[in-house]
Order: structure tokens, then C-alpha cells, then sequence
């Protein structure tokens, strides 16, 4: 009785207002951001309009993908990123795994727990970002206190001290992406650990599966799916760093480094960011674009790499 | 492989302190190498005594005997049993072949040896040729059959059916029925089956059991069960269509209806009783009848026909089944004729008077 | 434990204290665990509160303090005062959150609508498009809105913060996700009962999916609250200044120097938001582990 509906007009009227938008700020800037990064040493001509293609440009071909990947500030975003998201990606995951299994495995406190590892979801990353700076300050931080109650001494955690600074920083900066993203992980962990049938269980204890085997056969193949889900988005999500870098330096929007080295720790993301302020600069516009549009191939490329290993490894 | 409970009982406390009593002292014998049907209404308690005899509920009281040993203490994967749960509960993410080999696995059996095996249960329960399959690419009948087949892969002392045909269509429900007659008979392993349909528990069980509420009712052959009810409950829960309940009373040692004497010779003082008469037992026997009935409906379904109509003096409208050779049309009135020893007389509390 | 016990098959007397004995062990390793992970997490929290409230001469102790010795409140009439505009900030997030929410709630429940109940000639299409955008990075919507705002003249106006974040597909997958799980019958039901479309959706579907609704309603007024990097591009310079970009502000300007100023002023603009947290809980955290379940 549903077949054959004919809802064409409707359809538009309770469309219009979400295709407005999603027109305007969404599609249109996919397809023009685009067409803007073929055009050479972009320069935006007032009164032109918001089309790219009418406005003016030295040419039109890939100057300024091989201008964007041969600036040495964005081969350094680009090991950089690479760097955050091969070191922090991993360490998320398996360690909100390994809280949402525990979660899972207790009976009381469960709710607390939970609203706790929450916490820092809907918090400020640049408040937040603020507080891990001080934390980690090289003389008054919580970090070098305790340190200092071992023995240790004080670690100069975000300055420019020789060669450390580079990776004594980037300790912070793992520590606080992993802070603000385990609480995303481990919920949906938790939900999918839930969501598996106490059944399988009773079935696996009458096949005589012991616990361990029930945990390695049974409900992680079931939580696959999850699993594959979560590193998907959170190479993705790492990928696009640039706001947590900032807030840990926490001396506004292009500051990736402490004093003297403010570009240290650049992402690709704040590369594009750094790229585009000045529009009416010749290229700016552009190079951006192209930043960008490399920003998608990249993430494409690990997503369909990914894709692929779990529709192996992802069996249901 | 034998069965025995003894003095079997299973009580749920919940938070607030109220006590749920599922199974209430059950003593059962199963004899070894039958299929028995655990028979009762819905929450009679006839699946937590399944999972008892699983090991998946621990008893409140009582013990479980397989043969001479007592397994009360020990834990299911102990027990050589094998359980069908009524969702199936495959696991989803291995195939069919996979499936029935888990089992196997768990036993560290060697690979080849264990897939000879899983193929030679599943040729047995018929879905040899569907082992690679994923259960959600399969039917129900078929998802069943492989949960048949990962139950007896190991062979267990003893096999356990939770509700095996409630998820199937009528059509796939007659014909799966016979599947685990065949399947008992082939195997020989003693079976017990949980339904709360009686025409599948007496159509295959050797035995039935009939529970109510968690305390024993009956056992016995399905066809000496429905002949010789042990009480109220039994004779009303067996047979469709359901029995008649006639109001009468003993008085002088003398069996009445609506004043009309139908036997003598019971003991005890004059009181009210019940009286049970299966539609099948009656005649319509205008000269030989006893019972003055007024038709009201007749339902023909060609093989018969189901005469309905009331008694005065009784509450409750009676059926006869009649061969359709015989008349009866509304507003007729009719006698009834009992077949005497198909007559049934309860204490209003239920007990069955010899 | 008890409970778990009642369940469980002992050999022996000897075997169930072997047992007690390990479960405790396990237990104590478990909660440790989860204990070890909460104090990280709160941490952050607590040294926010504590350096927050301490005197600037106490701040350049050589050892920081765990416990401030004076507990210096006026740290945050300070803030307050120091920053004419604050209660500004406030003000405008909140207006641009409100507005921003009454935008999505109505395009999602519109576009929910037709991609579950209505058929209509490239609906799939359509649906497939917008599961494309998600995967595309923000970043390149970002240069090309960033150059339309200025060419429709509308930096540093409430409109540039409100427009492009009027729509949500991730909302509107939700709810049409929500939407699908009526049942057909009932707007069957309601056809024979000479219920038109849209009467249906007012008067069936948005109650019926009301805790939806309201989910998203709460993540979307949540949105604003942590906007960052689009307020700072186009309406930063000005009075319609977001209350995250004048945060950062005030750590580069005014606070300097001044570790508890800034974190008096980051717990300002955190405690808002937390709670509202504890009280929407429920509704926050049944939205988001949604999302991650479908995938």
C-alpha cells in the first residue's frame, strides 16, 4: 500500500529548509573549494561573488598542490600529524577497550564510573587545553611536583629546551588527546559489550568454552564492528587535529609551539588554518584549498585502507 | 541415561525480598532413551527445571541424578548435556560448520576429526549441505536444525529442548516434530522437551510430565494421561477441544447431576463435585440419554461436528463432538448419553475420585 | 557476590575459599583499575579548581600547593571584572545557541521526515550524498563559506554563526534512524482515519519520537557552547564575540601571565556546560552512543 507513493512537493516542503542550508554551506563548498585549488595564485577580485571560477586566477592547474607540498611548514604539519595519529590513535583505543571491559565486568558503581570517564566529552578544549598547560608548567606544575616526590627532576614539558622540547611536548599532547577522547570510545564500547545477547554466553558455557576462549571466540568477533568503527573515526578524528595542539600551547590560533619554535608543532589542519586568514592575498585562498583537498586525500586513502583490512577481519 | 529429581525446588528472591517459587519438589524418574515432553502453561516453571537439569539455575533444594551420579554441583560444561535454546542462539559471526565444531573445539578435539564429525551430525538433522552458511542466511526450521546438530555434535548423556517448535509456522511445526522423533529414535539419546502445547507433547513424548505452578501433576504415556487424569488441571489442560465440567453432587453415596443419578458407590459425605466429560464421550441419544440438552450451535469441519449447546442447571455451555453421519440442529433438544468409564468425577479442590 | 556465587559449582569447601579468595583479588584489581583511570580523568578538573583560587604571590611558590592556602574567590569577580565583555560573550553564545537549535530542530525533523516516511524520486540518491559529506573533512567547507560570509557582507554578524550550522546530518541521520522504527501500521492506521502526511508527523511521529527530539536539542544547544575555530575566523573581532574565542583572548591579552586568572576563567566557561551535563545526562550520552552503534 506504501508503493507507488508519489510524495514529490512534499517532500520538497519538508526538505527545503535542511537543502537550503545543506546547499549553500555544504555541497556548493565541497564542489568550489575544490575548483578553487586548481586555480593558480588565486586572487579574490571584490564584487565577483561567491563562485570561485569567477574570479581571478593565473591559471588553472596543479601549482598550487606542488606550492603546498613543497613548503617546508607543511611537510613539518604532515609529520607531525602522521606522528599524533600513529601515537595517539592506538593508545585511545586500547585503553578505553580495556575500560569498557572492566566497566562491563563489575556490578556496582558502574553509573558513576561512567558519568565520570565522561566528563571530559562536553568540556571546553581550550579551557581545558589551558589546565594541561599548567600542569605540565616546567616550574610551578602539578606534573614536575610528583615527579619530584621520585626523584626526578623537573621536565621542561613545553619549552623550547634542545631537541626534548619536541618530544616532551608531544607527550602532553598525547596525554591530553587521549584525556578527551576516551570518554566517546568507551561509551560506545560499553553499549556494544551490552548489547551482545547473554545467550551466547550460556550456549558457549554448555560448549564447554572456557573464559577465555568465550572472550576471544565470542565477544570480541561480536564487537568487531564497534572496533572497526571507533579506529575508523579516530584516525579520522586524529587526522584533523588542530585544536587540542592549540589550547595546549594556549596563546591563540596559530601558536603550535612554545616561544620561539610557535611552529613546532603545526597539523596539517592548522596549516590550512595558517594558509587562508588573508583572503585578499594572491594564493592564499587556493593554497588552502589544495591543503585541503590533500587533507581528503589522505583521509580517503587510510579510510579505504581500513575499509578493506575489516571487511576482512570485521566476520558479521 | 537416566534422569531422577529429587525433591527439586527453585526459588527467585528479588531485591525487595519476595520470594518467586518457580519449582516446588519435584520427584521425576526419566527413563533412559526416551523422549519426554515437559508439559505445563506458560511460567509453570518447566523451563527453569530444563535449566536445572542444565546446570544453568542452581537448585534451591534438592538433588539431579544422570544414572548414579549426583551433578547437582557440577557446573553444565560438566554435565554432558547438550541444550537447544529456544532463540536457537547461534552464534551469529560463524558459519553453520563453525558452529557445530565450537563444541568440539572447546574438547581440543583435532580439526579433521572434529569436522568428519560436525558433517556426519549435520547429514543426521539434515543441512549437511548448507555449512557454509551464516545463520542469518538461513530459515528457522533450517537455524534449528543446526542448533540440533551443535547440541548432539558432543554427545551428550543427555539432550534438553527449550520450547523447540514455538518460533516455527504450523506448517514447519508438524513436519519438525517428526524430525526430532526421527532424530530421538536414531540416536537413542534420552530427551527432554519443553512445550506448553499439549497436542505436540502427546503426539512424540514417550512420557509426558505435567506441571502446574511448579508442583507435579502428572506422568505417564500421553495416551494413559488423557484417558486417566490425576486431577482438575490435567483433565482440563489435555485434549481440545477442552473438557466439559459439569456441576453435580454426591448425595446418599450417589453420583447427581441437576438431580439425575449417574452412579452410585462413592464414598464420604454428601458434597458438591465436578464432573468431567471429554466432547468425544457423548451420544445424542434422544430414548438412552439421561441429560436433557438444548442445541444452540453446530460447527461442521467435515470430519465432524461440534454440537454446542447448554444444560439447565449448568453454568457453562457443553461441546459434543459427533460423527457427522448424526443430526442435530438448533433448538433441538436433545439427552445426552455418557460413556461411563470416560467419566471423570473431582473434588471442587481438584483430586480425581476413583 | 552472593548472588554470582548461587550460580556457581563448587567441587569443595576448600574449592569455594579458593574461589572467595581469587574473586576478591580480581575484584580489588578491577575497581583499582577503574579507580586509576577516574583519578586521571578528574585530575585536570581538581587542578583547574585549586590553581584557580590561589593569590598571584602564592602562584610563584616554588613548589605548587595542593591545597591553596588562601582561598582567594576573588579571583573570579576579578575575571568578571577585568573583562568588561564577558557577560557579553555569554550572552551571545547563548543567543546564537538558542537560535542556532530552533534552525536544526527545524531541518532535521523536515529532512527526517521525508527520508523515512516520504518516497520521492532520488531519495536514495540524496541519502547517499549526504552519508558522502561526512566523510569529507570540515576544512574544506570552511575556506569557501569563510569567502562567502564575506562576499554576502555578513562578517562579525550573528548570522555568519548561526547559518552555517543549521543543519546537521549527523542529526539527521539520528532521527530518521528514530523515525524508521514506527511502524508502518500506525500510519496506515492513521491514513484510514483521514490523517494526512504532515498531520502525521506533528501529530504521530514527533511524539512519538519526542526523547529524540530532545536529544538532539540538547547536543545542539551543547554546540555553540565549545565553538571555536568558526567563530574565531568570522566574528571575532567584534561585540558578537563567542565566549571560547574570548577565552583564548583573554589568555593571550589580559591573563597573560597570570595562571589563575586563566583557569578561574576556564572554569567559568567549563562550569556551565557541566552542568547542564549532569542534569541532561541521560539524554547526552544516549545520543552519542547511538551514533555508535549504527555506525
Amino acid at each position: 500500500m506504501l508503493e507507488g507513493k508519489k510524495d514529490g512537493w512534499k517532500a520538497l516542503i519538508a526538505l527545503a529548509p535542511a537543502l537550503i542550508f545543506l546547499i549553500v554551506f555544504m555541497f556548493f563548498p565541497i564542489v568550489n573549494t575544490f575548483i578553487m585549488s586548481f586555480m593558480e595564485n588565486f586572487q579574490f577580485k571584490s564584487g565577483a561573488g561567491i563562485f570561485a571560477i569567477n574570479h581571478r586566477s593565473t591559471g588553472i592547474g596543479f601549482g598550487e598542490y606542488i606550492n603546498v607540498l613543497r613548503n617546508p611548514l607543511f611537510i613539518t604539519a604532515l609529520k607531525n600529524t602522521l606522528v599524533m595519529v600513529v601515537i595517539s590513535v592506538p593508545i585511545s583505543i586500547i585503553l578505553s577497550l580495556l575500560v569498557a571491559v572492566v566497566l562491563n565486568g563489575i556490578k556496582r558503581f558502574q553509573n558513576v564510573f561512567q558519568t565520570i570517564f565522561f566528563l571530559p566529552y562536553v568540556t571546553n578544549t581550550i579551557a581545558l587545553g589551558m589546565v594541561f598547560k599548567v600542569m605540565f608548567g616546567t616550574n610551578h606544575g602539578l606534573v614536575n611536583l610528583v615527579l619530584s616526590w621520585f626523584g626526578v627532576g623537573p621536565v621542561a614539558w613545553l619549552t623550547n629546551a634542545a631537541s626534548g622540547g619536541y618530544w616532551s611536548s608531544l607527550f602532553v599532547i598525547v596525554v591530553y588527546t587521549v584525556w578527551t577522547g576516551l570518554a566517546f570510545k568507551v561509551l560506545v564500547f560499553l553499549s556494544g559489550l551490552q548489547s551482545i545477547d547473554k545467550q551466547y554466553y550460556d550456549a558457549a558455557k554448555i560448549d564447554g568454552a572456557s573464559r577465555g576462549r568465550i572472550f576471544s571466540k565470542i565477544t570480541v568477533p561480536l564487537l568487531s564492528p564497534m572496533i572497526a568503527y571507533i579506529t575508523i573515526t579516530s584516525f579520522i578524528g586524529a587526522f584533523k587535529s588542530y585544536e587540542n595542539v592549540i589550547a595546549i600551547f594556549g596563546n591563540g590560533q596559530y601558536t603550535f609551539g612554545p616561544y620561539g619554535n610557535t611552529n613546532m608543532w603545526i597539523t596539517v589542519v592548522g596549516f590550512i588554518y595558517k594558509t587562508m586568514p588573508n583572503m585578499m592575498q594572491a594564493g592564499a585562498l587556493s593554497r588552502a584549498s589544495a591543503g585541503s583537498v590533500i587533507l581528503l586525500l589522505i583521509i580517503l586513502a587510510f579510510t579505504v585502507i581500513q575499509l578493506y583490512v575489516s571487511k576482512k577481519k570485521v566476520n558479521y | 541415561m537416566e534422569v531422577v529429581l529429587q525433591h527439586l525446588s527453585k526459588h527467585f528472591t528479588d531485591k525487595k525480598g519476595n520470594v518467586a517459587k518457580a519449582v516446588t519438589d519435584l520427584n521425576i524418574t526419566i527413563p533412559s532413551g526416551k523422549l519426554i515432553g515437559l508439559l505445563g502453561p506458560s511460567g509453570c516453571g518447566k523451563s527453569t527445571t530444563l535449566y536445572m537439569i542444565a546446570g544453568l539455575h542452581k537448585p534451591t533444594e534438592g538433588k539431579i541424578l544422570f544414572g548414579k551420579s549426583d551433578v547437582t554441583n557440577v557446573p553444565p560444561e560438566k554435565r554432558g548435556i547438550g541444550l537447544v535454546f529456544q532463540n536457537y542462539a547461534l552464534y551469529p559471526h560463524l558459519t553453520v560448520r563453525k558452529n557445530i565444531m565450537f563444541p568440539l573445539e572447546n574438547m581440543k578435539m583435532p580439526k579433521e576429526k572434529a569436522m568428519k564429525l560436525a558433517q556426519q551430525y549435520a547429514d543426521l538433522v539434515d543441512i549437511g549441505k548448507l555449512m557454509d552458511r551464516k545463520p542469518k542466511e538461513l530459515s528457522g526450521g533450517q537455524q534449528q536444525r543446526v542448533a540440533i546438530a551443535r547440541a548432539l555434535v558432543k554427545t551428550p548423556k543427555v539432550l534438553l529442548l527449550d520450547e523447540p517448535l514455538s518460533n516455527l509456522d504450523a506448517r514447519l511445526r508438524l513436519q519438525t516434530r517428526v524430525e526430532i522423533r526421527r532424530i530421538q529414535r536414531e540416536t537413542g539419546i534420552t530427551t527432554i522437551f519443553v512445550t506448553h502445547d499439549q497436542e505436540e507433547a502427546m503426539s512424540i513424548s514417550d512420557e509426558i510430565v505435567v506441571i502446574n505452578n511448579g508442583l507435579f501433576q502428572q506422568m505417564g504415556k500421553p495416551q494413559e494421561v488423557y484417558d486417566e487424569p490425576a486431577n482438575l488441571f490435567v483433565a482440563k489442560f489435555l485434549g481440545n477441544p477442552a473438557i466439559n465440567i459439569f456441576e453435580g453432587e454426591i448425595k446418599d453415596k450417589k453420583l447427581l447431576i441437576d438431580g439425575i443419578e449417574f452412579d452410585h458407590g462413592f464414598n464420604g459425605e454428601d458434597r458438591p463435585v465436578l464432573v468431567g466429560v471429554r466432547p468425544e464421550s457423548f451420544r445424542l441419544d434422544t430414548e438412552k440419554g439421561k441429560l436433557p440438552i438444548e442445541v444452540d450451535y453446530t460447527e461442521h469441519i467435515g470430519r465432524d461436528v461440534t454440537v454446542i449447546g447448554h444444560v439447565e442447571g449448568q453454568t457453562k455451555t457443553i461441546r459434543i463432538i459427533i460423527p457427522s453421519e448424526q443430526l442435530a440442529t438448533i433448538g433441538d433438544a436433545k439427552k445426552l448419553k455418557f460413556t461411563p468409564k470416560r467419566v471423570y468425577v473431582f473434588e471442587q479442590s481438584g483430586e480425581r475420585i476413583k | 557476590m552472593a548472588q554470582q556465587e548461587e550460580n556457581m559449582y563448587f567441587a569443595s569447601e576448600e574449592a569455594k575459599k579458593a574461589y572467595r579468595r581469587k574473586h576478591i583479588i580480581t575484584q580489588i584489581l578491577l575497581y583499582g583499575f577503574l579507580i586509576l583511570v577516574a583519578i586521571f580523568i578528574l585530575i585536570p578538573f581538581y587542578w583547574m579548581l585549586n590553581t584557580s583560587l590561589k593569590t598571584v604571590t602564592e602562584l610563584d611558590l616554588p613548589q605548587p600547593t595542593l591545597f591553596p592556602r588562601e582561598i582567594a574567590w576573588s579571583n573570579y569577580a576579578y575575571v568578571f571584572s577585568q573583562i568588561a565583555l564577558f557577560g557579553r560573550y555569554f550572552l551571545n553564545t547563548l543567543l546564537v545557541s538558542v537560535c542556532t537549535t530552533v534552525m536544526v530542530v527545524i531541518t532535521t525533523i523536515g529532512a527526517a521526515f521525508a527520508f523515512s516516511r516520504l518516497q520521492f524520486k532520488g531519495r536514495e540518491l540524496l541519502f547517499g550524498a549526504l552519508l558522502v559529506t561526512m566523510m569529507i573533512p570540515g576544512e574544506m567547507m570552511i575556506i569557501t563559506n569563510y569567502m562567502t560570509i564575506s562576499v554576502l557582507g555578513w562578517m562579525e554578524t550573528y548570522t555568519a554563526l548561526i547559518f552555517p550550522f543549521s543543519v546537521s546530518v549527523f542529526y539527521i541521520f539520528f532521527l530518521r534512524q528514530t523515525f524508521k522504527q514506527i511502524p508502518d501500521e500506525l500510519y496506515l492506521a492513521a491514513k484510514v482515519d483521514g490523517m494526512g502526511d504532515f498531520g502525521y508527523l506533528f501529530k504521530v511521529m514527533i511524539p512519538i519520537g519526542i526523547s529524540s527530539i530532545i536529544t538532539i536539542i540538547i547536543l545542539a544547544l551543547m554546540g555553540a557552547w565549545n565553538a571555536y575555530i568558526w567563530p574565531q575566523l568570522v566574528a571575532n573581532a567584534g561585540p558578537h564575540r563567542l565566549i571560547t574565542n574570548g577565552l583564548m583572548a583573554m589568555f593571550t591579552e589580559e591573563f597573560k601571565s597570570y595562571d589563575n586568572y586563566k583557569l578561574a576563567a576556564s572554569a567559568v566557561v567549563t562550569a556551565p556546560i557541566l552542568v547542564f551535563f549532569i542534569i541532561f545526562r541521560k539524554y547526552i550520552m544516549r545520543g552519542v552512543s547511538r551514533s555508535g552503534i549504527k555506525g
